[in-house]
This record gives structure tokens, C-alpha cells and sequence, in this order.
């Protein structure tokens, strides 16, 4: 005989399993600190990357007055210029990041959380047979 | 009033029951309608200018997730601005790797409002899109709406500078790249639009999230106030070309279209059809969950249900007559939007 409380159960669970579930569970197999260092690692990659495309845009724009320019230019002051928005935009977006990560992970335990607690109701039932 | 609410009630289950078919032909219409739109307003490479390589992609996208629409979409604008000009499409692939890298990271799910910023502006109507972005989205959406934009400027950017590209000669490579990076760097109505755009929907998010009455309708209005005292103000400081009887107008018809948008949101609605498999020791079960959806009189807010069996709060549309709901039911319900 077909138990529907469970059946409903289970539909239940299955149906998040199959959206939300999926993601959150992968969120949730690190540890929070790793889960936010990996993201926050990848975050700085991405804005090194970017960093450099609006580098070289900006040396191309401009690159007959930068090569005649160069052997005048004081290059320790520059190259400190470039390091110190290089600090900055790295800083700014992996903060933005670590703060994003972080909502990202107490949002998918929050909801796993409700998820196991199912899982005990279900097995509960299953004892109860 | 009632007809109209049963008439959305008949579309709400006509959605929730045949989604996976609808929600393929959307992405479909959506791929096709933009390439085509590329394809007229660029149209540089012939090769790609071509209905059944439009219709091929647009059938793929159809099945593929809603990302791919973007990847094609920005595939084909960077073919035709280097069919135009190798410069250009380097810039061209600059901002979409910036936008790639450092955006679409966190808001891959609401990413497509790149599409329909540029896709409505084509339509005259790009007002719409803050508000209706704040009304369904969260205020990182904002970002993206701000991408859309850029996007929009640098393919009028590219358009609007066609004929001076290509009448430079090869030899001329930075002058080319310096007039496009001019072209929408220095744009100052871009930015202007940005923040007036980002700033909007910000403030429909925050207004409509309040616990007052009509949040939704004191949301959009005063969004599209806002939206409009922004563009104004930009015009005034920076002397842009901004059309005050075409932003007005447009403010006006993004708010019918606003008001729309509310009464048939069941799309940001989580009601939908399930099919799902599991087994346990006895059985293997195939379950397909439609969807109950019933009104209840007061809130007019649409109440979901997926157990089939049990009696649900209904509204009566003929004498609006609520009938009684058990408490079992508000547990159940309570179970679901935890478990969401």
C-alpha cells in the first residue's frame, strides 16, 4: 500500500533536490572558510585578469605617446601607480566577493538545514512501518 | 475585475501545467528576435547574416540554458565588429571579458536583462527595464542592468562609427581603436543612463520590499519619477541629447507595462510542474506535481499547493466566498516554503 504522506514527502524533497538542492549541496561539502578562500581566490584571478585588459587597452589607446614617453618616464613611479590600483581593484572586488560568498553559504545551510530535517521525518516514517 | 483574475488563473495553469513546453518556445522567440535584431542593426558579416544560421542557433539556444542566449548573442555582435574592423572587435571583446570576468560570476540567473536592455531599446522602450527589474529582481540586478546598457551604447558606438572605420585605411589601427574607445568611453549620456537606470532600480526594490499598501504601484511610479528626474538632470549638467517628450512618454507606457508585469508575476512565482523519479524499498515512483492555484479573497495573492488531495483555501469567483482551509493544510504549506 502506497504511504501518499510520504509520497508527498518525497515529491517534495526531490523537486529541491533537483534545483536548488544540487547547487546548495555543492556549496555546502566545503567548509565555510574554504568555500569563501576558493571563491575569493578565483574572484582575485578574474580581477588580475580584468586588470590587465584595461591595462593594455590603455597602453594601446595611446602607444606612440607611451613609447616615446618611455625612456623619460621615471618607471618606478609608474610601475607603483599601476601596483597600487592593481591593490585596489583586487581589494575592492574580493571584498565584494567575500561578502557575497559568505551570504551565498548561510543561505545554502539555512535551506539544507530545512532539507535534512525532511529526511528525518521521512526515515521516521519508514520506522514507524 | 473578476474575468480578469480568472483569465490569469486560466494562463497560470495553462503555464504551470505545459512549462516545458512553453518555457523552450520562449527561449527560442528570445534567441531569434535578437539575433535577427544583431543581424539588422550590424549585418557586416554576410556569412552570419543568414536566416538559417539564425534559425539553427535560435532552435539550439531553445534547449540549451538561458546563458547560451548571451554567448551567442555576444558571438555573433564581436563576428560583425571584426568583419568591420579587427580594432574594434578587440574592444569589443574587452568589455564583454570584463563583464564576463567580473559580473555575470554572481548573477548568472537574472543575466539575460543584458539582452532585453539593448532588445528594448531597439523597441523604444527601455524605461521599462529598471522598473520592471526592480519589481522581479534583487538590487544586484542593478548591475546587470547597468551591463545591458553598455552594451546597448557600444553596439550604437559601433554602428555610428561604421562609415569613418571603415573609411580609415589598415595602417590606421590605434586611430580606429582610439575613436571607438572615445566613441563610448567619453559618452556621457551612457553614463547618465547607467546611473539613472541602477539608482531606479535600487529604489523599486527597496520601495516595493516595504510592508505598506500598493508597495508595488508607489514603487514603480515613484521609480519611474525618479528615472526621469535623473535623465533630466544629466541632460541639464552634461547638455546630452536626451528626448524629454520621448523619456516621458516612455516613463508612461513602462508603467502600463509595470502594472502588467504585477498582475501576471507568476513567472518569478516558484509554482511549477514537477516531474520527478525516486524509489524506496517497496516501489519506483514517477511523480508529475502539478500546481493548485486558487485566490484567496482578501489579498488577491495566489496561494500554491501541490497536494493533490487535500482541500485547499479557495476563492469563489461567482459570490467571492472564501471557503475554509484546515490547519493541516497551512502546516503542509509552511513545510514547502521552508523546504524552498
Amino acid at each position: 500500500m502506497i504511504n501518499e504522506e510520504k509520497v508527498i514527502l518525497m515529491t517534495r524533497m526531490a523537486a529541491f533536490e533537483e534545483h536548488e538542492g544540487r547547487k546548495y549541496m555543492k556549496i555546502v561539502n566545503y567548509f565555510r572558510a574554504d568555500y569563501i578562500a576558493l571563491q575569493v581566490l578565483k574572484a582575485i584571478f578574474c580581477a588580475t585578469i580584468s586588470f590587465a585588459l584595461i591595462f593594455a587597452l590603455y597602453i594601446f589607446y595611446d602607444i606612440e605617446m607611451f613609447m616615446q614617453d618611455i625612456y623619460k618616464m621615471d618607471m618606478i613611479s609608474f610601475a607603483k601607480t599601476i601596483l597600487m590600483y592593481y591593490g585596489i581593484t583586487v581589494i575592492v572586488y574580493g571584498g565584494i566577493s567575500y561578502v557575497i560568498c559568505a551570504y551565498k553559504y548561510s543561505k545554502a545551510r539555512k535551506s539544507l538545514r530545512a532539507y535534512y530535517q525532511n529526511l528525518k521525518k521521512l526515515n521516521s516514517m519508514y520506522e514507524e512501518n | 475585475m473578476t474575468e480578469l483574475l480568472e483569465l490569469r488563473e486560466k494562463i497560470k495553469l495553462v503555464y504551470a501545467k505545459n512549462e516545458a513546453i512553453i518555457l523552450p518556445v520562449v527561449k527560442f522567440l528570445l534567441a531569434f528576435v535578437t539575433l535577427l535584431v544583431i543581424n539588422s542593426e550590424l549585418g557586416y558579416m554576410s556569412k552570419i547574416n543568414n536566416i538559417a544560421l539564425v534559425l539553427i542557433v535560435a532552435l539550439a539556444c531553445s534547449f540549451l540554458p538561458m546563458f547560451f542566449i548571451i554567448l551567442f548573442a555576444a558571438a555573433f555582435t564581436m563576428l560583425h565588429m571584426y568583419a568591420m574592423s579587427l580594432e574594434v572587435a578587440l574592444f569589443g571583446a574587452v568589455v564583454y571579458m570584463l563583464m564576463f570576468l567580473l559580473f555575470f560570476r554572481f548573477s548568472s540567473k537574472d543575466s539575460i536583462v543584458v539582452i532585453l536592455v539593448p532588445l528594448l531599446y531597439a523597441c523604444k522602450i527601455p524605461y521599462v527595464v529598471p522598473i520592471a527589474v526592480g519589481l522581479l529582481g534583487t538590487p544586484a540586478s542593478a548591475v546587470t542592468v547597468g551591463c545591458g546598457v553598455v552594451v546597448y551604447y557600444l553596439l550604437a558606438a559601433v554602428t555610428s562609427n561604421a562609415t569613418t572605420v571603415n573609411a580609415m585605411n589598415d595602417g590606421d589601427a590605434m586611430a580606429k581603436l582610439r575613436l571607438i574607445v572615445d566613441a563610448v568611453l567619453g559618452n556621457k549620456e551612457m553614463l547618465v543612463v547607467v546611473a539613472a537606470f541602477v539608482i531606479t532600480v535600487i529604489v523599486v526594490y527597496l520601495i516595493r520590499r516595504m510592508s505598506i499598501d500598493y508597495s508595488w504601484t508607489i514603487a514603480m511610479v515613484s521609480g519611474a519619477i525618479l528615472n526621469l528626474a535623473i535623465l533630466l538632470v544629466g541632460d541639464l549638467i552634461y547638455d546630452i541629447k536626451i528626448s524629454v517628450i520621448g523619456a516621458i512618454l516612455g516613463s508612461i507606457l513602462a508603467l502600463g507595462i509595470a502594472k502588467v508585469i504585477e498582475f501576471f508575476r507568476f513567472c518569478v512565482d516558484h509554482s511549477r510542474t514537477e516531474k520527478v523519479q525516486f524509489e524506496d524499498d517497496e516501489y519506483y515512483y514517477y511523480v508529475k506535481a502539478v500546481p493548485k492555484i486558487t485566490v484567496s479573497a482578501s489579498t488577491k495573492t495566489v496561494k500554491r499547493i501541490n497536494t493533490p488531495r487535500r482541500p485547499a483555501q479557495r476563492y469563489d469567483v461567482g459570490t467571492g466566498r472564501r471557503s475554509v482551509t484546515i490547519s493541516r493544510q497551512d502546516e503542509e504549506d509552511e513545510d514547502y516554503e521552508e523546504l524552498l
